[in-house]
């Protein structure tokens, strides 16, 4: 399975005041099949923007981020979204569920954007991801699952295309040290079974698994642990 | 794509907001559908009452007047034609029958009004089938005396009941506005029959012989003093004046003769239909203005839904941008937010049709308890179209506050919500 890479990738934001804001400068990185990648670092280091720049949703405009034989640079914005939904999947810090669905219809949610019927596999997958992790599929509406519940959920949906790369934006931050954990050690089961996976993360007990530790300052990638660039 | 899971969660997460709109739309719609319903409806409703009434003469004045008081029973000029030419139109022969139409008593709160044999056997007349020993009656019989009475079908009085007509006439319909024990005549009635409904307000009136009201009222009997003759030919030499006539002509030709004939100083003839175009024409603007007054209504409910939904929208963002973070293209998007508004406006335009139905069906009620005459509202081309117009508008302006949030940068709106 091919490697996800940025090259001398380098990116900003124009601020309020008219002016740019620098959020990534000259970032160089490979993230390989199979591994945990943690990206630690200050809070405004530009750890999530490098995410969503290898999601396809920040566009840089220094230097390149690639899958494979696949450049970036030659995506429009569509052909982007369609690339990120099929081959990403995405966690975040706050969960970003449906409250008013229950935990399948949540599942399930990554395959109604291009379907109309859902196959049946697919719902045999949400099942199963939901048994996996301990869920019951139709046992309301989200809102009323604990804080841990609900990031098992997110991350059921997030592997339910069964994507290669997996992203995850501060993924224990809002969760109690044992259901931390156990999202943890889940992003790792996924990489051992060959994905991508990439955690942007405050918290150590993720760190501590990672196979290779980033870590970040001022948009800057200031040091690389377990892997090289 | 389906849209349709993240269109239910936001209908029930803002299913309070979402009523709202939905009864906004539904008001609006409810007004212009129950506006043109119901103005056919009095179109309909009266023109039918009026059928049977092929030519009504009265004294010179309003023709209005003339056909609320001869078609819907509502008197209100008291102008008598003068007793001689009564006398010759009573007695017209190239007529089929001419009825006098007397007024001036009641009975419970309803009319009793004098007229010929001939007028209510003609009005009755509904199923030629049904005509047998009654004539055109649905029960009992024709009055042959005096002292006997025909009521109209939707009477409360009984065939075989006897009772004292009272003097005046009020319109409060069932509930009897004066004292009929304080105004009763002398006379007793006797009810010898009951007609068929006409969908007017003849349903409700007492029809007695007009020798019995003239005598009542001490005026002369319309024959020889002693004579027990009902009906035509009257006695020239003893016909008072009477408020109105019904002509019935044996052809439409006939009738254009004797409006002619009776169309003088001393008269007026008229068709109905002539002073209903006039009422229609009138009641046509009215229907102009209300249509005016509930289009201008709908685009505010419109615009005030749409400017709503727009916040709605923003407080929906983060899931919005959740969506296009998973992957979601632009055009998902869009469709919820246009789905989302296209529910709303296509519920209350579905529930508009209900109620504006429902509100003609409750005024079409409540007129014909008022006047007698009975109106069928339904639906029909012009309220569809309108509805059609009303939601394919609401269609349109939701891809407004959907073209725009699809096209929210997404970088940035990450890191706003």
């Amino acid at each position: 399975m091919p490697s996800l890479f940025a090259i001398s990738v380098g990116a900003g934001f124009d601020d309020a005041g008219g002016g740019r804001i620098a959020a990534l400068a000259d970032v160089s990185v490979t993230f390989r099949p199979g591994q945990l990648s943690a990206i630690v670092g200050p809070s405004g280091s530009g750890k999530s923007t490098l995410l969503h720049a290898l999601a396809g949703i920040v566009v840089p405009q220094q230097g390149r981020i690639g899958f494979g034989e696949l450049d970036f640079r030659t995506l429009n914005e569509r052909q982007r979204d369609r690339w990120r939904l099929a081959h990403c999947g995405m966690v975040f810090q706050d969960f970003r569920l449906i409250d008013e669905l229950d935990a399948l219809s949540n599942t399930l949610l990554p395959a109604q954007f291009t379907r109309l019927r859902l196959p049946a596999d697919l719902r045999a997958r949400a099942h199963q991801l939901l048994e996996s992790f301990e869920l019951s599929a139709r046992a309301g509406p989200v809102a009323r699952l604990s804080r841990g519940e609900q990031q098992r959920v997110a991350l059921a949906r997030a592997l339910l295309l069964d994507p290669p790369i997996l992203l995850a934006d501060e993924p224990t931050a809002s969760l109690d040290a044992g259901n931390g954990l156990r999202i943890a050690a889940a992003l790792q089961t996924q990489a051992r079974q060959g994905k991508i996976v990439i955690a942007v993360t405050h918290d150590d007990k993720l760190s501590v698994l990672a196979d290779q530790l980033l870590s970040m300052k001022s948009g800057r990638l200031i040091t690389t642990d377990g892997a090289s660039p | 794509m389906n849209p349709w899971p993240f269109i239910r969660a936001a209908l029930a997460r803002y299913r309070f907001s979402a009523l709202a709109f939905v009864l906004l739309v539904a008001a609006g719609v409810t007004l212009s559908v129950a506006i043109v319903s119901q103005e056919r409806a009095l179109r309909t409703g009266s023109a039918r009452a009026a059928d049977k009434f092929d030519l009504i003469v009265a004294p010179p004045g309003s023709r209005t007047d003339a056909l609320l008081a001869g078609v819907y029973l509502r008197p209100g000029s008291s102008q008598l034609l003068a007793p001689a030419f009564s006398a010759a139109l009573l007695n017209d022969t190239r007529a089929s029958f001419v009825s006098p139409l007397a007024f001036g008593d009641s009975h419970r709160g309803m009319p009793v009004v004098g007229v010929t044999a001939a007028l209510v056997d003609h009005l009755s007349a509904g199923d030629p089938a049904g005509a047998g020993e009654r004539g055109n009656l649905a029960e009992g019989r024709g009055f042959v005396t005096r002292g006997e009475a025909v009521v109209g079908s939707a009477s409360r009085l009984k065939v075989g009941e006897r009772f004292h007509p009272a003097h005046g006439v009020h319109h409060k319909g069932d509930t009897h506005a004066g004292d009929d024990a304080l105004d009763a005549h002398e006379a007793q009635l006797t009810v010898v029959g009951r007609m068929r409904p006409t969908g007017s307000p003849w349903d409700r009136a007492v029809l007695v012989p007009v020798e019995f009201v003239w005598e009542t009222h001490r005026l002369s009997g319309g024959h020889a003093p002693g004579s027990t003759r009902l009906g035509p030919p009257f006695d020239a030499a003893h016909v008072p004046g009477i408020p109105a006539a019904v002509v019935r002509t044996a052809n439409l030709a006939e009738a254009y003769k004797l409006r002619r004939a009776f169309t003088g100083l001393e008269s007026m003839a008229f068709f109905p239909a002539e002073a209903l175009l006039q009422l229609y024409a009138l009641l046509g603007d009215v229907r102009q203005l209300m249509n005016l007054l509930s289009i201008v209504t709908q685009a505010l409910v419109l615009l005030s839904i749409i400017a709503s939904v727009f916040i709605l929208f923003r407080l929906l963002m983060p899931q919005f941008v959740t969506l296009r973070a998973l992957g979601a293209p632009r055009r998902y998007v869009f469709a919820i937010a246009w789905g989302f508004t296209a529910v709303l406006i296509g519920l209350g335009v579905l529930l508009g049709m209900a109620g504006g139905y429902a509100l003609s069906f409750g005024i079409s009620s409540w007129l014909a308890h008022l006047t007698g005459v009975s109106l069928q509202p339904r639906l029909g081309q012009s309220e569809v179209l309108l509805a059609v117009g009303f939601l394919v508008i609401g269609l349109m302006l939701a891809a407004l506050p959907a073209w725009r949030l699809q096209r929210l940068p997404l970088a940035r709106a990450l890191k706003d919500y």
